[in-house]
């Protein structure tokens, strides 16, 4: 969907050469940043519980750290670009540009997967240095 | 069922309800967090919960449709929220003590 076809049909003027985007188009914008808040609260309260609920991994003292931190910090970098990308689609809804194409399933993908590399290790360094 | 030809056509009254539920879920996300970060410290758990509950505030006022200029400073809100638990959740992660032997031993 262009913003051209979301404002051709239900949009008003808004004025300065921009078009009031059909408000369907508008709640499902809105609908996306807020699923994308949810994945990163998500990832915060992953970290989070790693930190704090997990036992500590025998041999590796600071592996549930190692594991929450970085996730944390994930899921405050999906807040700040879900915003970022929100706006950017409401600006093209309104001027009737193409949709620019969002970062944020990259950024999903390669974090998991870091993050699932990164806990196969602790896993199997506390399994080689957990003293019997 | 074949979608409708014409999409432009459509009301947008069941979008409005698809939103109004997603900033439910969205809320819920909030308290659960807040009800996580409770476990380790009392004050910042209730001030991730008060976030959750003004961001519920803020949800029940969706722009009427063609008025969606209302709408950036709320997701804002949203967004530094978010951030702030982030932050809130790093210095917890960082500083704080984690439970001494865990739930699961």
């Amino acid at each position: 969907v262009t913003g051209a076809e979301a404002g051709a049909g239900g949009g008003a003027e808004a004025g300065g050469g921009e078009v009031e985007p059909d408000a369907r188009f508008t709640f499902a914008n809105e609908r996306t940043f807020l699923a994308w808040a949810r994945t990163a609260l998500a990832f915060v309260a992953a970290g989070l519980a790693i930190v704090q609920l997990l036992p500590p991994f025998p041999g590796v003292p600071w592996g549930r750290r190692l594991l929450g931190i970085p996730l944390i910090v994930i899921g405050g970098v999906i807040a700040v670009v879900g915003y970022n990308q929100w706006s950017r689609n409401q600006r093209s809804l309104r001027c009737g540009e193409p949709i620019s194409r969002s970062v944020l399933p990259r950024v999903l993908a390669v974090a998991i997967a870091a993050m699932a590399l990164i806990a196969a290790i602790v896993l199997l360094l506390s399994a080689i240095l957990e003293p019997r | 069922m074949a979608p409708p030809r014409d999409l432009e056509g459509l009301p947008p009254g069941l979008a409005k309800e698809r939103t109004e539920l997603a900033w439910s879920r969205t809320v819920f996300a909030f308290a659960a967090m807040g009800g996580v970060i409770l476990k380790t410290s009392i004050a910042a758990g209730l001030t991730v919960i008060t976030l959750g509950v003004l961001i519920w505030g803020v949800g029940r006022l969706l722009p009427a449709p063609g008025t969606s200029a209302a709408a950036p400073g709320r997701l804002r809100l949203v967004a530094v929220a978010l951030t702030g638990v982030s932050l809130v959740a790093l210095a917890v992660a960082l500083f704080g003590h984690g439970a001494a032997r865990g739930l699961l031993s």
